[in-house]
């Protein structure tokens, strides 16, 4: 009976996984792919020598492993619940058990947004812990030492500097946790003898009352939209193209990350000239959108650029992208895409950093160890099923690009390997998309003629 | 638990690499350093040249640089030798204008071997205090963490001055009057963009530098000798991506012209000379005297024209008298780089009046993205240009500057891997006889420029730490407050 908060906590725990694991998978991928965790001691000492450093660096550390969206999922789960155990150790909450639910509710509320980073979570059981330390017995001169030693402690590990992606942002949400991480045992505290005597059924009624409400709130707050967006962008990073084609299959993307992927899913499988006019466009803008400066975006029409052979587009804009990072870290995603384009380019020595940065990771490093030996070895990348295709389909001439992918640059790439079919496909698709039956109908031709030689 | 622990502690002290060279194999040949050391000159009062094996299969290295008076500094490092600053400098200051010799042994996994020594000359003329430099990923539009930095060049010291998580933009153009913080001028671009000047140590202020009769905001800042005024241009600048190929990208003008600013009465000086529609004028340099404007000038391309190769700066020069702060009546052509279609950027003339440095590349201004961008020195006597050979290499060298006592020059190079711009520094004698460039040295370089992400801009001297405060300006970028530059009628 004296147990049975346990099985409470365990139920919220085991709440969160599964949110987080079923319904939110690609917001954990979302977040990995805006960092890069590094097993490596300037780096460490970089983050941890500011204010709230640690916090930020555990936040970090777990973050990796959001590659895996079920094991980032878990790491949330427990970490939310610890959020809990410790809240409950700070008062006797009694009837108003339900409330030492409140805190991790809200982060997992503030967790919703792609842009809350996991260090704010660490932030809150480091002050909870400081709370504990500070109120444990005995009190007296002594609970005035250990104030003085934990508030300067807490400063260095545990100050929310870091706790949301965009610096210019002050989330509200968070100073409410934080607030109320305080606040709510100062309450019960206060109102200590009227809480008592509690038993199961005050207990399960006020974490009843609490996780509905809470629900309705997490509810009200997910963004299933832009989970569908990162869940194409998860596909296109992976080159998961059957099964980009089964969701659109199932329900046609309605936003310009999806159709971009789709196109492309439907162009790696030979089918988007033929079959692209089945599906929803956005124009020529479904195809190879326009590059914009933020860190998302981009990404999936780089992956275009990439198969297609455009290798200095493709390596523009990932660089482009990962610049825009708001928080200026650097992305494990990035990283790799630019050591494969300066690979693939013949630029050795700059693939060389990326691919030393990727050896000190967790998850990046097996590929790193198997895609240094390629450096400089022609032979080798030429028979390479990537790397060798691509650079077969690659320009051969050098001209100017802008911001705009234009007609001409298609058909460069065209006519510098007529069979680059992904070329094909998104030239005719190009003209088809403008009414430009005739071009479409000579790119055809073209296509035919030449790539039976 | 306490035994293992310390076993553990134990072997691993002694597996660190702390050895005697015994039964070393004796090699020919010099070795392999990285940077590469070999034959180079260096000022009295630079920070030790640590070094490593340039190959990564060495297990140790071991150096011993000796003088001829029977002194000698030791160093052994599993990656690289890292020699005790104060002995360094000691060892140095022993042998100012004399040489020293180094010898190398590197551990293999069949032993010790020990290479042929090689020298490094001492020079009895000294370097300035350090370098200021912006750090910044060598990108195109959008920027990420960026900043300006200051680094002692006699120890490993780096400073941050102010970075962009201070306030929202991007800043450039650091600039200072022969190296003197004193005088100072910084940019910032973006939702805060401003310039702020520091005239002889006073208080920083912000200014717009955006007025109705020229371009745009003044970049690309150079002091007079007196302090009184600064040379800027205006620039119109645009960029365009390679699609094929090791170029990256082209940044260029479509249109661009020159002014003086007089600090003192906050007045920008205009000539019809140069702010001309059919020529493209920039990179503006006071001579040593004062009494001469160096700029880049080239034809300007037909509107809408993106024949980017065909645009060749030469070197152009302007009387300007100081005392009116007047300009001649009359452009004179000092290098016509066009007739051999290369193209000038960055004059910089020496301090002592006697050369002149600038980056001849194949076409365009903005030679840091030219592989092909070399030094040359102007002996301004003989009207004679000649490739910097000993500071040359086979990728990029662009951005450079003299260091006070006109010996030493910095310079901007991308040899090392062709993308990640680094600082060398070479030594130029009285007659223009150029040695062998080096590499700024860093406690273990090759960890250090392998791991940072960052090309060193516009590296240029320092007499003194530039006792900048950052917080104080942030606090004025952050304001909205600009004094504006006025036009001189």
């Amino acid at each position: 009976m004296k147990k049975i908060h346990i099985l409470f906590t365990l139920l919220f725990g085991v709440a969160a996984i599964l949110f987080f694991g079923l319904a939110y998978p690609h917001h954990l991928h979302y977040q990995e792919q805006y960092q890069l965790f590094l097993f490596d001691s300037n780096y460490v000492w970089d983050i941890v020598k500011h204010p709230g450093g640690v916090a930020d660096l555990l936040g970090r550390f777990c973050t990796q492993f959001f590659l895996y969206a079920w094991v980032g999922a878990f790491i949330i789960g427990v970490l939310l619940s610890l959020v809990q155990l410790l809240m409950l150790r700070l008062a006797d909450w009694g009837r108003l058990y339900g409330l030492s639910f409140v805190p991790s509710f809200l982060l997992w509320i503030f967790l919703l947004d792609e842009n809350a980073l996991l260090s704010s979570v660490w932030t809150v059981l480091f002050m909870e812990l400081a709370a504990w330390f500070i109120m444990m017995k005995p009190g007296g001169w002594k609970r005035y030492v250990r104030i003085v030693i934990a508030i300067p402690l807490l400063y260095c590990i545990a100050w929310p500097a870091h706790i949301y992606r965009n610096p210019s942002v002050s989330p509200e949400l968070f100073s409410a946790v934080v607030i109320l991480g305080i606040a709510l045992p100062l309450l019960v505290y206060v109102a200590r003898k009227w809480l008592q005597p509690s038993n199961i059924v005050s207990m399960l009624g006020s974490f009843i009352v609490v996780a509905a409400i809470m629900g309705l709130m997490i509810k009200q707050n997910c963004n299933f939209k832009a989970e569908k967006i990162m869940a194409y962008d998860f596909m296109a990073t992976h080159q998961l193209w059957n099964r980009v084609l089964d969701t659109v299959n199932e329900e046609k993307p309605n936003n310009q990350i999806g159709v971009t992927v789709q196109n492309l899913a439907l162009a790696m499988h030979g089918m988007l000239v033929e079959h692209g006019s089945e599906y929803n466009q956005n124009g020529i803008n479904g195809l190879l959108p326009d590059v914009q400066s933020d860190a998302t975006s981009p990404m999936p029409t780089a992956e275009a650029f990439y198969q297609l052979g455009m290798i200095n587009v493709a390596q523009r804009t990932v660089f482009e992208a990962q610049e825009a990072i708001l928080d200026f870290q650097k992305s494990g995603r990035c990283y790799k895409r630019l050591a494969e384009t300066n690979l693939i380019n013949g630029n050795y020595e700059v693939a060389r950093k990326y691919l030393v940065a990727l050896q000190k990771t967790l998850f990046y490093s097996d590929w790193a160890n198997e895609t240094l030996p390629l450096l400089g070895d022609e032979k080798a990348i030429a028979k390479h099923p990537e790397y060798g295709r691509l650079r077969k389909m690659a320009y051969k001439e050098d001209f100017y690009f802008s911001d705009h992918v234009t007609p001409d640059m298609l058909e460069s790439l065209l006519r510098a390997n007529p069979k680059n079919r992904l070329a094909y496909e998104y030239l005719t698709a190009y003209y088809l998309l403008t009414g430009d039956v005739q071009s479409a109908n000579n790119t055809y031709r073209y296509y035919q003629s030449t790539s039976e030689k | 638990m306490k035994k293992i622990l310390y076993t553990l502690l134990t072997i691993l002290f002694f597996s660190a690499c702390t050895e005697n060279v015994n039964d070393a194999m004796q090699e020919k040949q010099q070795p392999h350093i990285y940077p590469d050391y070999l034959g180079v000159t260096i000022p009295v009062n630079i920070a030790p040249l640590n070094f490593n094996m340039a190959d990564a299969k060495a297990l140790c290295v071991d150096a011993v640089v000796a003088d001829r008076h029977g002194n000698s500094l030791h160093s052994q490092g599993e990656e690289a030798v890292d020699f005790d600053i104060d002995d360094w400098h000691e060892l140095l200051g022993k042998n100012r204008g004399d040489s020293l010799n180094v010898t190398v042994s590197a551990k293999y996994a069949d032993g010790w071997h020990t290479y042929r020594p090689f020298s490094i000359y001492v020079s009895a003329d000294s370097i300035d205090y350090g370098i200021c430099y912006r750090l910044i990923e060598p990108g195109y539009e959008v920027w990420s963490k960026m900043g300006i930095y200051e680094r002692d060049l006699s120890s490993f010291d780096e400073r941050t001055l102010i970075d962009n998580t201070q306030f929202e933009g991007c800043v450039n153009c650091h600039s200072f009057n022969r190296g003197n913080p004193a005088d100072m001028s910084l940019h910032i671009r973006g939702k805060h963009g401003a310039t702020l000047l520091r005239q002889n140590n006073g208080p920083m202020a912000a200014y717009n530098t955006k007025t109705d009769q020229t371009l745009g905001f003044c970049v690309y800042p150079y002091w007079h000798p007196s302090g009184k005024y600064i040379a800027y241009s205006t620039n119109t600048t645009n960029q365009l991506f390679h699609s094929a190929g090791h170029n990256r990208v082209e940044v260029f003008d479509s249109a661009s012209d020159l002014q003086v600013y007089d600090v003192e009465k906050n007045e920008l000086i205009l000539s019809p000379l140069l702010k001309q529609d059919s020529i493209y004028e920039t990179y503006p340099v006071f001579s040593a005297d004062g009494r001469s404007l160096y700029f880049c000038g080239a034809r300007a391309l037909p509107e809408g024209s993106h024949k980017l190769d065909s645009i060749h700066y030469n070197l152009y020069r302007i009387d300007f008298d100081p005392a009116t702060g007047k300009f001649g009546d009359k452009i004179e052509t000092v290098v016509d780089a066009e007739t051999q279609h290369k193209s000038i950027s960055f004059p910089r003339p020496s301090y002592d009046g006697r050369f002149l440095c600038y980056t001849l590349s194949d076409y365009g201004q903005f030679s840091i993205w030219h592989h092909e961008a070399d030094l040359y020195l102007l002996d301004l006597k003989t009207g004679e240009s000649k490739p910097m050979t000993g500071a040359n290499s086979k990728d990029t060298e662009s951005f450079h500057n003299w260091s006070t006592n006109s010996r030493w020059m910095v310079l901007s190079s991308r040899r090392d891997d062709g993308l990640y711009t680094r600082p060398y520094f070479c030594h130029i004698d009285a007659n223009g006889v150029v040695s062998k460039a080096f590499m700024l040295p860093q406690k273990n370089p090759k960890r250090f420029y392998l791991e940072r992400f960052l090309s060193f801009n516009v590296p240029d001297f320092i007499i003194k730490p530039t006792d900048f405060d950052g917080g104080n300006a942030s606090r004025l970028i952050n304001d909205d407050y600009r004094k504006d530059f006025g036009v001189r009628k």
